[in-house]
């Protein structure tokens, strides 16, 4: 079913496909120069990126907080002197909320290694956590470095990472599952959402698998993963059948002894890299490779990067961008820095994905659900907003910004390098020359090329700035833009 | 004729009746012709919009309401309505077991919980009905699933990708604004999922809005050129629209659909929540927002059959009494808000609100002073035609199913006497068979 792409069908559409769905898009010369690297070169460039480290340097706030002795500290401070030192607390938790989503958009937007935050995104919203139950900006932020680490490694150890992961057992109340209380929040999630799917387990596995994570506890000094031997349950369990002493990562060990998880993660990755309901016997496929490399993410990733049908006419333009890859998408192309941070923020929210907020445990739905009629208008207007060099930006510095104050200003939109004179007078080619940067198709519809010609022509030779600016809004004001 | 008896009136006037003759000749000569689904439904909204500047488009002002509030993450509905007659109860819930003096009493056996005064308030005026022991056969406890299931209204082994609400659509409003449907909130509802998608979605009516950048007259023109359907796509006949395009057409299609949806009715929501203002005092939380606008477009005479609204944070497994107390709290001073407002308009007889939670939480509390997830649990439907009182019997709190409650009452059946008893819509067809009906409204 899947097959390698013949060499000779690799052309500048699909070398675009392939940076748009491996990673968040770039700019016609770069797609140009993943076209001329020849089709096994682009796909190698993207699974073997160098390590991006040094350039992403952990933020300074992200260190672990003594959350013992600031209670101590709290609890001994007088009246007025606390209410101020809690504030300030409040203050710089927002900060480093800020910090954080910034951090990691700059770094999905100027990676190197695209494919590896592309899976970081995909992970996020696999093995889901959020701030609202969090609330420690470093726990996510460790997180978000476990699901980097992870992300082209393997999947068996990935889990068992995630299982031991500060903000997820904070999130999925594995602090609170106790050996004489067991609560069942995380073992149901693991199986259900995590690695196998609903239908694959019973609700007594679920309650026998959450006695293996009575001992994963959070230490509060460090906040850092500890087992607490105190908490460990030492009794029989019987999972799946068997019984045995078994600890949490046999647990996850019996879990991915069974086919279902390959095929559940291989179908959900496919569905967010290629398209959605995939025919069973290209899951089965995917689901072999998986299981016959060992859960390792990089030959899955291989196999789906490389096949015919990944570059099929039902894969290529047939998604719906979700927020965060039409917002880093839009920059990438339009070849523009990201936003302030707090501007990020603001307009993830209003398209419904914040990094790090997910809906709830499921994470995001994505596909049609990403749109409604308001989404969509937010999302033109919004385009105006980016094509605008919005002036709102300027006032951000001024109210002190930290991500402002640091990296200055954000290169706003290039509008000469976008559209030099020479593509200017000559209307076909600068639809044209637009219509790649944007839609990266080769030819556009008629209908598309005859309505952004009219628009030009309405302005009677006004070849400006703002002429250019109100045709990329209007370009980017479509149902055309928001796939890829 | 589809469109004849697509929206089925309870008071029929003279002018309506004119209206529908107008609306149903015009698309009459079109029957059997193909006709592409734009122009299908552009036709209904420019008809209702004629309609509309002439008096009110009959939905609007004279047709039955349904407000669906979904309360998410599965309430615990034992602490909700609390059987305070029963021992089992305390012993269940020695720390987090509402206590006794604080309970809001309904009668022998159940009463309120203490920060549910606005609802206790609209049971002594008469306009609250409870339903006890709400739930279905062999249920599920994952939140996905067992909302799905809810707002598909499937059995629990059965997958369905359309929503109930979204089936009534399909058999009731055929060709009808997309403002049919409402849901406050970004994501629109699987309940309104359907053969032939319809209904809105936004948080707050400023997000429905498109400005049309620097480009002024011309750039709007072309732009609306580019928001519609392409007809090659969207052919289909009027018969049969949404049967010719299963799961709602191509991603393309559904991003047209949308398009145009958004600009049929942004200026609509807008120009009526720029002109109505409520006439309550809502909480300043998203659900009582959320309700207050409600009520600002049901003034406002948008011709919508269904809202949908909903409150999150149910999901209480650690320290439940203080989050719990807090949501109940905004529930019933949200919900006594909106009874209010909508009196004060002359309203409240035209509007029906149900809650639902995807399930209600395990009778024993945990070790960590919360709840598991569980199954049967009471609901709330609450109008000015509403008969009050309670509904269902109250489960055993000691013959369980696996530590939960079980079910007397099939939400279906909830289900099938709102659409037919006060949608007027045929429940059968809708919900794939029949369930035996309540004698609420």
């Amino acid at each position: 079913m899947l097959t390698p792409l013949p060499a000779h069908e690799w052309d500048p559409a699909k070398a675009a496909h392939l940076l748009n769905r491996a990673g968040f898009g770039g700019t016609p010369a770069e797609i140009e120069a993943l076209h001329q690297a020849g089709f096994d070169t682009a796909v190698h460039r993207l699974l073997d990126a160098p390590d991006d480290s040094a350039a992403f340097p952990k933020p300074d706030w992200a260190a672990p907080q003594d959350l013992m002795e600031d209670q101590r500290m709290l609890r001994n401070l007088p009246e007025p002197e606390r209410r101020e030192k809690m504030q300030k607390e409040q203050m710089s938790k927002m900060q480093q909320i800020y910090g954080l989503v910034g951090w990691w958009l700059a770094r999905m937007w100027g990676s190197p290694n695209q494919l590896r935050e592309k899976l970081t995104l995909f992970w996020h919203g696999h093995f889901t956590t959020s701030l609202l139950k969090v609330r420690e900006p470093f726990g996510l932020w460790q997180q978000n470095e476990t699901l980097r680490q992870n992300a082209l490694g393997n999947f068996g150890a990935m889990t068992k990472a995630i299982a031991r992961d500060p903000a997820m057992i904070s999130y999925l109340d594995t602090q609170q599952n106790h050996k004489n209380h067991p609560n069942e929040n995380f073992a149901r999630e693991l199986m259900e959402l995590f690695t196998l799917g609903i239908g694959n387990y019973t609700e007594e596995d679920i309650q026998q698998a959450a006695r293996t994570f009575t001992c994963y506890k959070i230490n509060p000094r460090t906040m850092s993963f500890q087992l607490a031997d105190f908490e460990r349950d030492d009794g029989e369990k019987k999972f799946f059948g068997r019984i045995g002493n078994f600890t949490a990562d046999d647990v996850i060990d019996m879990i991915l002894e069974k086919p279902a998880c390959a095929k559940y993660i291989a179908r959900k990755v496919w569905t967010f890299f290629a398209y959605e309901d995939p025919a069973p016997a290209l899951v089965e496929q995917l689901a072999g490779t998986f299981r016959d490399h060992r859960y390792e993410i990089r030959p899955l990733m291989e196999e789906i990067l490389r096949s015919a049908e990944f570059y099929s006419a039902a894969s290529i333009r047939s998604q719906i961008k979700s927020p965060i890859q039409w917002y880093v998408q839009t920059a990438r192309e339009l070849d523009m820095d990201l936003p302030p941070a707090r501007t990020a923020m603001n307009t993830l929210r209003s398209l419904g994905q914040m990094p790090f907020l997910p809906p709830n445990v499921k994470g995001w739905d994505g596909g049609k659900t990403w749109i409604n009629a308001s989404t969509l208008l937010m999302r033109y207007n919004l385009a105006a907003l980016a094509v605008s060099g919005d002036p709102r930006m300027g006032r951000m510095a001024e109210n002190g910004d930290p991500q402002m104050a640091e990296h200055g200003r954000p290169k706003p939109l290039d509008l000469a390098k976008i559209a030099p004179p020479a593509l200017r007078a000559d209307p076909k080619a600068l639809v044209q020359a637009l219509g790649f940067r944007l839609f990266q198709k080769e030819t556009l519809t008629a209908k598309e090329a005859e309505v952004f010609l009219k628009y030009l022509d309405d302005q009677h030779g006004d070849t400006s700035d703002q002429t250019i600016r109100g045709l990329l809004n209007l370009m980017m004001s479509t149902p055309e833009f928001q796939l890829t | 004729m589809k469109h004849s008896h697509s929206v089925p009136e309870p008071h029929t006037n003279t002018l309506h009746t004119r209206r529908q003759f107008m609306r149903t000749s015009m698309l009459g000569a079109a029957v059997s012709w193909t006709l592409p689904v734009f122009l299908e439904k552009t036709f209904m909204t420019l008809d209702a919009m004629a309609a509309d500047s002439a008096v009110q488009t009959p939905t609007g002002k004279d047709g039955s309401i349904l407000v669906v509030l979904q309360l998410a993450g599965g309430n615990d509905g034992l602490n909700t309505v609390v059987p305070h007659a029963d021992d089992a109860y305390y012993n269940a819930r020695p720390v987090i077991g509402v206590k006794p003096g604080q309970i809001l009493i309904i009668d022998d056996l159940i009463g309120l919980h203490p920060q549910l005064a606005g609802l206790k308030g609209l049971y002594d005026d008469g306009h609250l009905g409870i339903i006890q022991g709400v739930g279905y056969p062999n249920p599920d406890r994952s939140h996905f699933r067992s909302t799905d299931i809810w707002q598909s209204a499937s059995d629990a082994e059965r997958y369905e990708t359309h929503g109930w609400i979204g089936r009534y659509f399909d058999s009731c409003c055929r060709g009808a604004d997309p403002t049919v449907g409402v849901a406050i909130g970004s994501e629109m509802p699987m309940a309104f999922a359907g053969e032939n998608p319809t209904g809105i979605a936004f948080a707050r009516p400023e997000q429905l809005h498109w400005s049309a950048g620097g480009g002024g007259r011309s750039a709007e023109a072309l732009f609306r050129e580019l928001n519609k359907p392409d007809e090659v796509h969207a052919g289909a006949t009027v018969g049969a629209v949404g049967a010719a395009l299963p799961h709602g057409g191509s991603t393309l299609d559904f991003l047209q659909r949308v398009a145009l949806d958004a600009q049929v009715s942004s200026e609509k929501i807008s120009a009526i929540a720029g002109k109505f203002q409520a006439g309550a005092e809502y909480p300043r939380t998203p659900l009582g927002q959320g309700l207050g606008l409600v009520s600002r477009l049901i003034a406002g005479g948008l011709p919508t059959r269904v809202y949908y609204v909903s409150q999150g944070g149910y999901d209480t497994h650690t320290n439940q009494v203080g989050t719990h107390d807090r949501l109940l709290g905004e529930l019933g001073d949200s919900l006594a808000a909106f009874a209010k407002d909508l009196k004060a308009q002359g309203n409240f007889e035209r509007v029906v609100l149900l809650t639902f939670s995807e399930f209600g939480r395990r009778v024993a509390q945990n070790g960590s002073n919360g709840t598991d997830h569980g199954a049967a649990a009471p609901l709330f439907i609450l109008g000015g035609k509403v008969k009050a009182g309670t509904y269902g019997r109250y489960p055993s709190l000691t013959e369980l199913d696996r530590g939960d409650l079980v079910f007397n009452v099939d939400f279906r059946s909830v289900y099938a006497t709102v659409l037919e008893q006060w949608l007027q819509a045929p429940g059968e067809k809708v919900l794939g068979r029949r369930f035996p009906l309540l004698p609420i409204v």
